[in-house]
């Protein structure tokens, strides 16, 4: 039987993988374990993985990985890191998991220039719960508890993290925005972000503009077209923050 | 190379929020995480300006969740650390503390009670008796070693780091407001003078070998699918804690023998009330003592046969809470006949004065 | 008589509190007034606040807030009565009691004029029972980072448990450091119940107060 290429990074065991026909996750996580490969530190990297759909990749990756509680991954992985160094911790969250209940945990390890890499699915809304409105969820979007779109005077405008952290973090720090719909450069972005804790320089952050067709209810064409048009139009793809030349955009 | 923070053994005059520290460092703990609140700061203080001198690691976190995660980790990456806490600050710490317990993680916290309900006071209480047996949203797999003096704090944060890494059971040295700023003399100690044997610490990720060659990936997760995954997984942690509870609990037994009443109490308090039922035994009284030293476990099998033993048939709660402690005894009693009568004061410290003048009313 | 203006700093617990007590009622009946200033701003728990009444039935002006002016007792620690700014501007004797902290005694930049005041001594408290200050060099070393410091006490004991040798023995530890770092020692601070047998014994010039412990009766 012919099995499609797997990164060696990922661990075969649990494939095919958990996620939706359609999620972005499945490319997000090709990328990093292609990055991880490439970089060869399978046997030092640390994967931390939050609650919500990220945490169905907790079996994902054949390293070492560690599961927490909704928007504890970055304190969990701040606390390996301290401890041991020598050791590549990744953190793994989606919006709900960095942008809200963990909020405080981003934007403090951001500030404190934690040497983690932290990559957050951007995917407009919490999934794994069934939809309800996520700090990305764009304005005018309906979900499960913004049943009439999203009012932003009621709920405010979306949160934009990686301009965010870029405001705030010093020069070192690895900041940038990828889409799963751009793979090569998705891909360019993940090993910069190992690369950069890899050379000790300071705080790495990804997020992945990333598709939820179940809870957005599109077809392949209105998933595309949702994620490109709608998506990157309010948050703009490119490296906000890079010690590896001028940043791509 | 390093030196020992402690060489030999030696008097000191301290308050208990430094001894935390001293014993920290004695235990090998390499790192702490915590978050500044009252009445548990100078841990921090002392921790911060010690911990360079011995190769050791501190992290200020952005507040109390961070600080018990942070510790997960640290432990998971193979490392002792610790944290410190008291209030709303244990409250917070609950979340992580009930993933040290989902996960086996042997995070050790020092917990200074302070007045509650909400900000309470930054004074005293020993309201945080609930919380930090039974916090979170398991089944209390935790030890929990309320200490009453000094030397009990520098001997049980050294004990708690064994306990800790021997089990893998979150582990509490539950003190107070008071216990943390009095000062008292006691005897610092290395442990290995006492031959105590340090327990080292082992890693749960970041394991040595080539994955896939040398071993497998280690996979750690809190969460299950279906209820009878879950079930299982409760079950073997039931199992391991009731195994481990006789190795662990510890009580403290005086004047028991020929006992009409038995005054029953912990941390801070015990203190007041063996002043008392030797006082009250001086005057012919009868009374007896019987002090929990763990909570959890709770030494109830010992608190029985001291019942059985004495014949006898009264019970006197005294405590810093509306009745935490005398839940517990309810519960871990269940089945004795002998009536328990309460000293109840709230955030409230008690003197022997006032244990005596109860026992009077009562027999 | 001399205008005396002291200041006691040190290690947390040294006993700076019950060195200024004891100091503030010694020299309350020389004729002039005694102010007591509390400067203590680390989270404090033995503090003057609730003897406050107390000494000032002694006849001595306590400058810091009392039990009833307080609010919140450990995490309003930080504050400093406004009155203590002004506290050299005082007549007669004046005691700063200086908490403990990493700014050690530059705690004093809180009170105008402290660095042009002619009279003012800094004394630095140490007791040899504190682990930070048991041995000469960590008592060298510890005075050196405290900031100005013009004098030390020796105030070695172990609360209940103290003995005679361990006065002793810590004094001289005292003693030697004062030589290190070129400074007097001021006096020696023992309690009552240690004056027989300290009588006899060659405590190398230095004086001997003997005081009273007040400060386990000022919990917060």
């Amino acid at each position: 039987m012919i099995q499609p290429a797997m990164p060696k990074s990922w661990y075969a065991p649990t494939k095919p993988h958990k996620f939706c026909p359609g999620c972005g996750h499945g490319i997000a996580l090709k990328a990093l374990g292609e990055a991880i490969d490439e970089l060869n530190i399978q046997n030092r990297t640390v994967f931390g993985c939050d609650i919500g759909c990220s945490l169905l990749a907790w079996n994902f990756f054949a390293v070492d990985s560690t599961q927490t509680h909704h928007g504890r991954t970055t304190p969990v992985m701040v606390g390996i890191k301290r401890s041991r160094p020598d050791l590549l911790c990744v953190g793994y969250m989606g919006d709900g998991g960095g942008y809200s209940i963990g909020s405080q945990h981003l934007l403090n390890s951001a500030i404190r220039d934690e040497k983690v890499t932290l990559i957050l699915i951007n995917n407009t809304n919490y999934a794994m719960t069934g939809g309800q409105l996520a700090p990305t969820t764009l304005p005018g979007q309906k979900t499960e508890t913004t049943p009439y779109g999203r009012d932003v005077t009621k709920t405010g405008y979306p949160t934009k993290g990686p301009e965010m952290l870029a405001a705030i973090t010093a020069d070192g720090a690895y900041i940038a925005r990828a889409t799963v719909a751009k793979y090569r450069q998705l891909r360019t972005f993940m090993k910069r972000a190992l690369q950069n804790q890899m050379e000790g320089n300071g705080f790495s952050f990804l997020e992945v503009l990333s598709t939820c067709p179940t809870n957005w209810r599109t077809n392949a064409a209105q998933t595309w077209d949702f994620l490109e048009d709608q998506m990157e139009a309010y948050f703009p793809v490119g490296e906000l923050k890079s010690p590896f030349g001028k940043g791509e955009k | 190379m390093v030196e020992k923070p402690i060489t030999g053994s030696r008097k000191a005059f301290m308050t208990g929020n430094e001894i935390v520290t001293w014993a920290a460092l004695a235990s090998g703990a390499d790192i702490m995480f915590g978050y500044p609140i009252t009445p548990q700061n100078e841990v921090m203080h002392y921790w911060t300006r010690l911990a360079p001198r011995f190769g050791r690691e501190f992290l200020q976190t952005e507040d109390e969740i961070s600080a018990g995660f942070t510790v997960c980790g640290a432990v998971q990456a193979g490392r002792k650390a610790f944290t410190a806490t008291a209030g709303p600050g244990n409250v917070l710490m609950q979340e992580p503390f009930g993933m040290a317990e989902a996960m086996r993680l042997p995070v050790v916290a020092v917990i200074q009670q302070r007045g509650g309900p909400s900000s309470g006071t930054v004074v005293y209480s020993q309201q945080e008796v609930t919380l930090t047996a039974y916090g979170g949203n398991g089944e209390g797999h935790r030890i929990v070693y309320s200490v009453a003096t000094h030397q009990e704090i520098f001997d049980y944060v050294i004990k708690a780091f064994n306990t800790a890494w021997t089990y893998r059971f979150p582990t509490f040295v539950l003190g107070d407001g008071y216990q943390a700023k009095m000062r008292e003399p006691l005897e610092l100690y290395d442990p290995a003078e006492r031959g105590i044997q340090l327990v080292p610490p082992t890693p749960l990720v970041g394991l040595p070998g080539a994955i896939g060659e040398d071993r497998e990936p280690q996979h750690l997760c809190n969460i299950y699918s279906l209820e009878e995954e879950l079930y299982d997984a409760v079950l073997r942690l039931e199992k391991d804690y009731q195994a481990m509870a006789p190795l662990v609990v510890e009580w403290q037994e005086k004047n028991c023998d020929h006992a009409e009443l038995i005054v029953v109490s912990h941390g801070v308090v015990s203190r007041a009330a063996d002043d008392a039922v030797q006082a009250l035994r001086q005057e012919g009284v009868r009374a007896g003592f019987f002090r929990p030293v763990t909570l959890r476990p709770f030494p109830q099998q010992q608190l029985r046969e001291a019942l059985r033993r004495s014949g006898a048939g009264r019970l006197l709660v005294a405590e810093s809470s509306q009745g935490q402690l005398l839940r517990l005894l309810r519960q871990e009693l269940y089945g004795e006949r002998v009536p328990i009568d309460a000293l109840l004061m709230p955030g409230v410290g008690i003197v022997d004065e006032d244990i005596i003048a109860k026992v009077k009313s009562i027999l | 008589m001399a205008r005396i203006v002291e200041a006691y700093v040190g290690e947390y617990a040294s006993g700076k509190s019950e060195i200024a007590i004891n100091r503030a009622l010694e020299l309350s009946g020389c004729g002039q007034p005694v102010t007591l200033v509390d400067l203590d701003t680390v989270e404090p728990f033995y503090t003057l606040r609730p003897l406050k009444a107390w000494l000032e039935q002694q006849g001595i002006t306590v400058v810091g807030s009392g039990q009833e002016e307080s609010f919140g007792l450990g995490e309003t620690g930080g504050r400093i009565h406004p009155a203590a700014r002004w506290a050299l501007r005082r007549e007669g004797v004046i005691i700063l009691d200086i908490g403990y902290g990493v700014f050690g005694a530059r705690t004093l930049n809180l009170v105008e004029g402290a660095q042009a005041d002619p009279d003012l001594r800094v004394l630095a408290v140490i007791n040899t029972a504190r682990p930070m200050t048991s041995s000469v060099a960590d008592i060298v070393g510890y005075v050196r980072d405290l900031g100005r410091v013009d004098a030390l006490v020796s105030n070695s004991h172990l609360g209940d448990q103290t003995t005679p040798e361990f006065i002793i023995a810590g004094h001289r530890k005292v003693v030697q450091a004062a030589r290190e770092l070129g400074l007097p020692v001021a006096f020696l601070a023992v309690e009552e119940r240690w004056r027989e047998p300290l009588e006899a014994v060659d405590l190398g010039g230095v004086p001997v107060k003997y005081i009273r412990r007040y400060m386990p009766a000022a919990l917060w």
